[in-house]
């Protein structure tokens, strides 16, 4: 290892490669990347991958809420209303949000933000990017064989004997392999937090990110199991009647639930935890600004990946689990409340001071802290016990869920893509169209779920594929904006594209980031760094200036690059 | 509550159906909790509202003021203040306490029947609702109640996972096939409201909707006395307009216009009687359809399955109606032409098709 001279002024080029090669263009052709053990290149084909899957399932969500725009039939029958919610559902948590920030943009950045390599286990980080794929095949064959019509919760008994449709055990297998591609990723960055944090980096000089997808890890690691083997119990229950969830035959299909959300509930903060980690670097990039709390954001993510294990009864209020479980878990919900408001707080007190910059990725920052403090404060209403048992299985819980799984997590990876975008492709999008679609897909975001907490509350129950004329209003207001929202998505997908071709070629450091990744070149290197770079406060701006010429940041000259010369 | 009494009084002379609501959107209050949780909704979300308010004004508030105007840095705020994480960590969390403990005292009242409830029996099965009332009463998809007595509901499943849901009482409870779930409420008002089933239950889930109706306390015993009984004084040329009655428990799988929902059309099976024509089995082997196949099929849905249909009709269906309403489907089957002559159920009204049983009795 090299010490780095502090004396002698180090060139802002440090730490590129001087003849123009980078991750993506150093080895070509097909068989390059399929089999590629590049953390990068396995990330960018998580996100392309994900991003389908996305566009897929939100093309469900459209179709569902055309279908609601009026009473009764308008475009599909209630076979095929069931089905869609149920894919909309299964696609967007199992395919696209569990892995979406984690094996995307986490497998992306983690290694590079560690001044590594790679990751710890390259070869099972493809294998888990193969296991998503045979996940995601699974899924298809779901569709296509006999299709799937049970809600993504899977309940039974109506999954067992209740439907006639025999996709359901193709999910069920989905669900089972995509549960170990997560389990593999989150083992792999574990190990790779642990194990290859460079010289001088020590758990509290990691970026918040990576707090985020650690505490994450632990959850997939160990909350996943229990999904696998409910999914093979339910396979094993509907194939040969074996009856440990059939009343009939002595079995009990509360305990279904039970072992479902001890999973899934975990899972929200599988979700919602690396979107909170993205934020976290956000704000306080696109500030100029020291995060504020530190330490307290960094144990707020353990302690919410921790009490989320001890809060699933609350999926079950009105179950007929027994009072006293409903009790203790509203309990315990409350509790889990409070490390996500002071997540926030410490957000708002970055910005307090800050040099804020209201470019795109900040613009979503932005937005996910007003809609996750809407997602987050009306779980108040469903935590406590006399309000949730009204409000439980309404639209309030559609709503409300949407405003965190959607305004939290797909918020924070749509404004995490867009912060990364230039590292990952080398080159810059519109700035001006990334904030008209960031716009859009706000208000239509706002416009199709507020007014589902109203329509909630005045009683209209979830998975209705037809419904009282009282509700008509709410349903008509709803789908105007998911449509809104939708434009805001393909403008989205059309700049991006867009900037592929024609794009300008990004600089190292466009935002000012102070991390590694941005101390490298974009797109980086094949081997991220051509040695461990030296690591100092990743969140003191202070050594960076603005380039005029190059118009991005980079390291002041008077002061030592974390890069040293090769 | 005072302030609202004198709001109304100078307003002019309140609508006496009118009871104060919830400010956010809450359904109209038909039962005793209602009013509570609606205050601990209004409560919580006036509490939600505060912190939004201040949350996303701070933000508003420090994006414009501390916008970027060069490329600088910032310019030296904090990096962390412990007492000001403690304030509002330790702040949220008595806020937090406090819902829970509301929450909780409600909720105790919510679960906990009084002990002089009049019990009503219901059943849950894809995709309608049976109540059976203590004197032998049965309906479907219909519930009465009386107004200001705590009513007792004791639930069954037959099938896959329900819930009962009336939003105007403000309570749902799931009901589970193997176990036996209670949920209780007390009317307030007299008047008919939604009942759902809120649990996701297939097909027709959301056409596996009825009504409750409020009565008050003499109107609601001479509705279940009628209920129990009027099948009894239905005279035998008239079961048939009886089964137009019932039909609606039949609806969600089995049309009259020919057109094929879950079952076999009534029309279809109506046109097999009458040509005296056999229908094919799943099993391969064909059946005449006779009156006794009619009867068989109501009381043991799943021994004869016709060809092409799925075996989901519950076994229960049949066996709670009694002999007298089972013969009445069987009529209504076997003269549909008289009953819905295009497909169209004709209008039948049970008082019309009622004798008193009074004059008969006499008469004999």
């Amino acid at each position: 290892m090299t010490t780095i001279d502090v004396t002698k002024p180090m060139p802002p080029e440090a730490g590129r490669p001087a003849e123009g090669t980078n991750y993506l263009n150093h080895t070509t052709g097909i068989k390059s990347w399929l089999l590629t053990m590049d953390h990068k290149r396995i990330g960018v084909m998580y996100l392309v991958s994900i991003l389908t899957s996305f566009f897929l399932a939100g093309i469900f969500g459209l179709l569902i809420r055309t279908e609601l725009i009026a009473p009764g039939h308008t475009i599909m029958d209630a076979d095929a209303y069931n089905m869609m919610f149920t894919l909309h559902g299964a696609i967007m948590v199992f395919l696209v949000i569990i892995p979406s920030v984690p094996a995307s943009l986490g497998n992306f950045v983690l290694p590079i933000m560690l001044g590594a390599k790679d990751v710890a286990f390259p070869r099972l980080n493809l294998f888990s990017y193969y296991l998503w794929v045979t996940g995601a095949i699974f899924a298809v064959a779901a569709i296509i064989f006999g299709g799937v019509d049970t809600g993504w919760t899977l309940y039974v008994p109506y999954s067992t004997t209740g439907t006639e449709m025999n996709g359901i055990i193709f999910l069920s297998m989905a669900v089972f392999v995509l549960g170990f591609s997560s389990i593999f990723t989150g083992l792999n960055f574990i190990v790779t937090i642990h194990r290859l944090r460079p010289p001088g980096m020590t758990w509290f000089k990691m970026p918040l990110f990576l707090w985020a997808i650690y505490a994450t890890g632990i959850i997939q690691v160990m909350a996943t199991p229990v999904i696998g083997i409910t999914v093979l119990l339910l396979i094993v229950e509907r194939a040969f009647g074996i009856g440990i969830f059939d009343a009939s035959l002595g079995g009990d299909p509360i305990l279904f639930q039970h072992f479902f959300w001890f999973y899934s509930h975990p899972a929200v903060y599988i979700m919602i935890l690396p979107g909170m980690g993205i934020i976290s670097e956000l704000i306080s990039v696109h500030s100029h600004k020291h995060i504020f709390g530190y330490r307290f954001i960094a144990f707020s993510s353990v302690a919410i990946a921790l009490f989320g294990f001890i809060v699933w009864g609350h999926h079950m209020f009105v179950s007929s689990q027994s009072p006293l479980m409903n009790v203790l878990f509203s309990a315990i919900t409350f509790s889990v409340s409070i490390p996500s408001a002071v997540k926030i707080f410490n957000w708002l007190a970055t910005l307090y001071k800050g040099s804020i910059s209201l470019n795109t990725p900040m613009l979503y920052a932005l937005s996910f802290i007003f809609l996750f403090t809407i997602g987050g404060l009306t779980g108040l209403h469903l935590g406590t016990l006399a309000t949730d048992i009204h409000l439980h299985d309404t639209y309030f819980v559609v709503a409300h869920f949407h405003y965190v799984m959607m305004g939290g997590a797909i918020i924070a990876l749509i404004g995490g893509i867009h912060h990364w975008w230039p590292k990952i492709t080398g080159r810059m999008y519109s700035e001006f169209w990334g904030r008209i679609a960031c716009g859009l897909v706000f208000v239509g975001f706002n416009v199709t779920f507020f007014i589902q907490f109203v329509m909630g509350s005045k009683g209209m129950p979830r998975r209705y594929w037809d419904y009282t004329d009282k509700y008509m209003i709410y349903h008509v207001i709803s789908t105007v904006g998911s449509y809104i929202m939708a434009l805001g998505f393909f403008i989205t997908a059309a700049y991006l594209i867009h900037s592929l071709f024609r794009g300008r070629k990004a600089p190292a450091n466009p935002w000012g980031g102070r991390s590694l990744e941005w101390q490298c070149s974009s797109p980086p290197p094949a081997e991220n760094f051509p040695e461990p770079p030296h690591v100092g406060d990743c969140y003191d701006f202070s050594v960076l200036e603005w380039d005029e010429e190059e118009q991005g940041y980079h390291w002041r000259h008077d002061i030592p690059h974390p890069v040293g010369e090769a | 509550m005072i302030a609202h009494a004198t709001l109304l009084a100078l307003l002019g002379t309140p609508s006496p159906a009118k009871i104060p609501g919830s400010y956010f959107g809450m359904p109209e209050q038909a039962s005793t909790i209602a009013g509570d949780v609606d205050w601990m909704y209004d409560f919580i979300t006036w509490l939600c509202i505060f912190f939004f308010v201040v949350i996303v004004g701070a933000m508003v508030y420090f994006v414009f003021k501390y916008r970027r105007r060069a490329h600088v840095a910032d310019t030296g705020g904090p990096t962390h203040n412990t007492p000001l994480e403690v304030t509002w960590t330790v702040i949220p969390l008595i806020l937090v306490i406090a819902i829970f403990y509301i929450g909780l005292k409600g909720y105790v009242h919510i679960t906990t029947p009084p002990a002089n409830s009049y019990e009503i029996e219901v059943i849950g099965q894809r995709w309608f609702w049976t109540f059976r009332y203590p004197n032998g009463a049965a309906e479907t998809n219909i519930l009465h109640v009386p107004v200001g007595r705590p009513v007792k509901l004791t639930m069954e499943s037959d099938d896959v996972i329900h819930a009962m849901f009336i939003p105007a009482f403000r309570v749902k409870q799931d009901v589970v096939p193997g176990r036996r779930t209670e949920l209780w409420f007390e009317a307030t008002r007299e008047g008919e409201f939604d009942l759902f089933c809120a649990e996701y239950c297939g097909t027709q889930h959301s056409q596996m909707i009825g009504k409750v109706i409020v009565y008050d306390e003499d109107e609601f015993e001479v509705v279940i006395e009628e209920l129990a009984r009027w099948i009894d004084k239905v005279p035998d040329e008239k079961l048939h307009l009886a089964g137009a009655l019932m039909y609606n428990q039949c609806s969600s799988c089995h049309t009259l216009d020919g057109s094929d929902l879950i079952g076999p059309s009534f029309k279809e099976t109506h046109e097999l009687f009458k040509a005296a024509g056999t229908r094919q089995l799943i099993d391969g082997t064909t059946v005449a359809v006779d009156d006794d196949y009619l009867q068989q099929s109501i009381l043991k849905p799943l021994d004869q399955i016709a060809k092409g249909y799925p075996s989901s009709m519950p076994p229960g269906i049949g066996t709670q109606l009694g002999d007298r309403k089972l013969q009445a489907l069987v009529q209504f089957i076997i003269r549909l032409d008289e009953v819905a002559p295009d497909g169209n159920l004709i209008e039948v009204n049970r008082q019309d098709i009622v004798v008193e049983e009074v004059e008969a009795e006499e008469a004999e």
